[in-house]
């Protein structure tokens, strides 16, 4: 059997393993939504819907906040990035050591005794509860409902295409998503296969979120949480002994080599080429990721075509493709054995001929004095010339994941559920030690990517559910890649289950009963909820089929808008005694606005979606800055909070 | 001021008011967790600069530790290997266990009995 047949073979197996681990683990998350629906008997249904009668225990607390906190960039994004940039993504990531003890130890106890002071189930209950402000819990509400629909699109969008990207190579699916009429492909502007698994998506998310409620969504997160973990610990070893094995540089042994072997790398080039057939009337399919060797001998030069083409005799040129060309010697002699191997099964030299157009490359870590960039800081960027994470934007990410997570509300709710200060302290320990366990492993198993798997930058996004492939049938397991790339897909899913419980209480809980009928019947109540659940989650999956553009953008744009809207004023309603309405809604106010008119300048300077950065820095460190001094300073100039209030919140009478 | 506007409330005003524990220690708590950020902050990104960046390297003589870039392992790894023990500081010896009261919708659930290290009066 040769190479070639090997290898597709093991990505059959892969393929199967994808499609039976993906349907055990809907079958287990469905099995989940329909106990955590009996729990909702008997106990008083908003508080058990939306917060699970604040009676989370260690496993869960911990797991669903850390299952919410990774959504699918995690899996896909960050591990793309590693593999683009190097080591830098260690810093770049750095700030997750002090992630668990700063989201749930700033905040946790207070706001979980405020919330319980103030009978709050969201977090507009407690804002609105704690000022007795009603406009203030308004505000909050739009705010979150804002935010959050813009978000869920996204997420979405991100869940349908990671579970495009898992089920790509399965044939029975890719037939079912060829076979849609038209009618119902154009419904979607991203394609057959993209809305086939926007709906599979989406439907079983909006299903178990809106029967199960809130313990649905932390049940399901502790099991993504679990399969998260499993599959990062199963990769790292697997990684280290093959591209340690592949790397064999003079020194070291294992991940050293492979550091190494990262220290000659030179980061490859891209441009845009014209391929011809080499005779005239033959019919060639070049598929994507298809490798072509230019020239002879010493001068023989490495190209990956990335998209896939179809020549004919009719059509026997393709211009304007996608190339990027391998410069590395090592990354061109691992590309030849793999491609002896069958490893790489699309060789397409001999068949077709290669124009180059233009080739340009990276603007830092490509020049002889930068040698050495996949090992350094700033790391290799292909657009900016000071790098992929220059000093600056190291600072911003600091802020970004420990303080911006801090302030995100879907957190912070779950800060609301803990049962007693006891499960809180075992849960920040255990959190700390999953983080330890799953980031940093990350940055070193796709560092090993580089090394085994060259010429992924044409396609970035499928270095997670590839490596998976490429370790486990390395070993002839091809089956266990299933339950590795059921982590980005899980990943994705317990954020947005999340979101979706957030909108709907948002809806049901801040608008309907606080404000339009607060003597509203429970049965009422819970039918409404189940409705706007659903209704709300339908509405983003139509939103998702034909999604808005710089959806990664708005990603990162609602997360850290979040975060400066809702940190400070949350900061001074918890732990300022002087704090009042006037100032905490100025906090909040002034945060949106600062942080929007980041973006806002960013786009009139002609960036799209990307934010202007004062002094250098991410928006999300303008907005925070503003926040808490417009808010200082409108507290101390407006008059002090009533009495009774403070009263209630901050002090009790001694006996 | 109208007299039902805030001032200041202290525990020698014969007010008999006192602030909450919940809300001491947990002020406490967060001022010393903000500390360990700032100070993972301050050593990182500095340490990572200075050791880290913009150097030509020779990849034979390149230094590392346990395979990682030796600017790397001291800028984030140790200092991840610290702030790991400084969370279990926080969990197990420094955090204190508080009475977080009880929510109108939990009348038939029992909170599980905290053992209480100190009467409500020690607080901070």
């Amino acid at each position: 059997m040769s190479g070639l047949q090997l290898t597709l073979l093991a990505q059959a197996d892969s393929g199967n393993a994808v499609l039976w681990t993906f349907l055990i683990y809907m079958v287990g998350v469905f099995a989940i939504a329909g106990l955590s629906n009996r729990l909702l008997q008997g106990r008083s249904f908003l508080s058990e819907y939306f917060l699970g009668s604040r009676g989370l225990g260690v496993w869960a607390f911990a797991l669903t906040l850390a299952a919410t906190s990774s959504s699918g960039g995690s899996f896909m994004g960050f591990p793309s990035k590693i593999y683009t940039h190097g080591w830098s993504l260690g810093l770049w990531i750095g700030s997750y050591m002090v992630v668990p003890i700063c989201v749930m130890g700033l905040l946790g106890k207070r706001i979980n005794e405020v919330a319980r002071t103030a009978d709050a189930i969201t977090i507009p209950d407690v804002l609105r509860d704690r000022f007795r402000s009603i406009s203030f819990g308004l505000i909050s509400v739009s705010l979150i409902v804002f935010f959050m629909t813009f978000n869920l699109i996204a997420q979405f969008k991100g869940g349908s295409t990671i579970l495009k990207t898992l089920l790509g190579p399965i044939d029975a699916f890719t037939s079912t998503a060829a076979s849609l009429p038209d009618w119902i492909g154009n419904l979607s502007s991203e394609g057959n296969e993209y809305l086939v698994c926007l709906v599979v998506f989406g439907v079983a998310v909006i299903v178990y979120t809106t029967y199960g409620g809130f313990h649905a969504v932390v049940w399901t997160d502790v099991m993504q949480g679990i399969v998260m973990v499993v599959g990062v610990l199963i990769m790292l070893p697997l990684a280290i002994n093959q591209a340690g094995a592949v790397a064999k540089t003079n020194k070291g042994a294992g991940l050293e080599q492979v550091t190494r072997r990262m220290a000659k790398m030179v980061p490859p080039r891209k441009g845009t080429g014209t391929i011809k057939t080499v005779e005239p009337g033959a019919d060639v399919t070049v598929p994507s990721g298809s490798w072509i060797f230019l020239g002879d001998g010493d001068d023989q030069r490495l190209f990956k075509i990335k998209d896939r083409s179809d020549l004919t005799s009719s059509e026997p040129i393709q211009t304007k493709t996608e190339i990027w060309e391998i410069v590395s010697p090592d990354d061109i002699s691992q590309v030849r054995q793999r491609l002896e191997s069958g490893s790489e099964p699309s060789n397409v030299t001999g068949q077709v001929t290669l124009e180059i157009e233009e080739l340009r490359d990276y603007a830092y870590g490509a020049k002889p004095e930068q040698a050495g960039s996949y090992v350094t800081g700033p790391g290799p960027e292909r657009e900016k010339a000071d790098g992929f994470l220059p000093l600056s934007l190291a600072i911003s990410f600091f802020f970004m994941w420990a303080i911006s997570g801090t302030g995100q509300p879907s957190n912070m709710v779950r800060l609301m559920a803990f049962r007693d200060t006891v499960t809180l302290r075992r849960s920040i320990f255990t959190v700390a030690l999953y983080y330890s366990a799953i980031y940093f492993p990350l940055v070193i198993i796709f560092c090993c990517a580089r090394v085994l798997m060259p010429g992924m930058e044409s396609e970035p996004d499928r270095i997670m559910p590839q490596m998976a492939i490429e370790l486990t049938s390395n070993i002839g397991m091809g089956w266990l890649a299933g339950l590795l790339i059921a982590a980005p897909f899980a990943a994705v899913m317990s954020t947005v289950d999340s979101f979706l419980l957030m909108i709907s209480s948002a809806l049901v809980r801040d608008i309907y009963q606080r404000n339009v009928n607060p003597k509203a019947h429970e049965k009422n109540i819970k039918t409404l909820t189940y409705l706007i659940t659903l209704v709300a989650g339908l509405g983003a999956l139509f939103g998702a089929m034909n999604p808005p553009e710089f959806l990664q953008d708005i990603i990162v744009y609602t997360g850290s808008g979040l975060a400066a809207c809702f940190l400070a004023a949350v900061v001074y309603a918890l732990y300022w005694p002087r704090s009042n309405a006037q100032g905490c809604i100025a906090a909040m106010v002034s945060g949106f606005s600062a942080h929007l008119s980041m973006y806002l300048v960013g786009f009139l300077q002609g960036n799209g979606f990307s934010p202007y950065r004062l002094f250098d820095m991410d928006p999300i460190i303008i907005g925070l800055t503003t926040s808490f001094v417009v808010g200082y300073g409108v507290t101390i100039l407006t008059p002090p909070p009533p009495r009774d209030l403070v009263e209630k919140y901050f002090y009790k009478r001694s006996l | 001021m109208s007299s039902k506007e805030y001032t200041p409330v202290s525990t020698d005003n014969n007010t008999g008011l006192q602030p909450t524990r919940v809300f001491l220690n947990s002020r406490r708590e967060a001022i010393v967790i903000f500390g360990a950020w700032f100070v993972a902050l301050c050593w990182s990104v500095p340490y990572c600069y200075i050791n880290g960046y913009g150097q030509k390297v020779d990849p034979e003589a390149l230094s590392t530790i346990m395979g990682i870039p030796s600017w790397l392992f001291g800028g984030i790894l140790l200092p991840w290997i610290v702030a790991d023990l400084f969370t279990i500081w926080v969990c197990f010896f420094y955090m204190k266990d508080d009475k977080l009261g009880r929510a109108g919708d939990e009348e038939n659930y029992d909170q599980p009995a905290v053992k209480m290290a100190e009467t409500e009066g020690d607080a901070a």
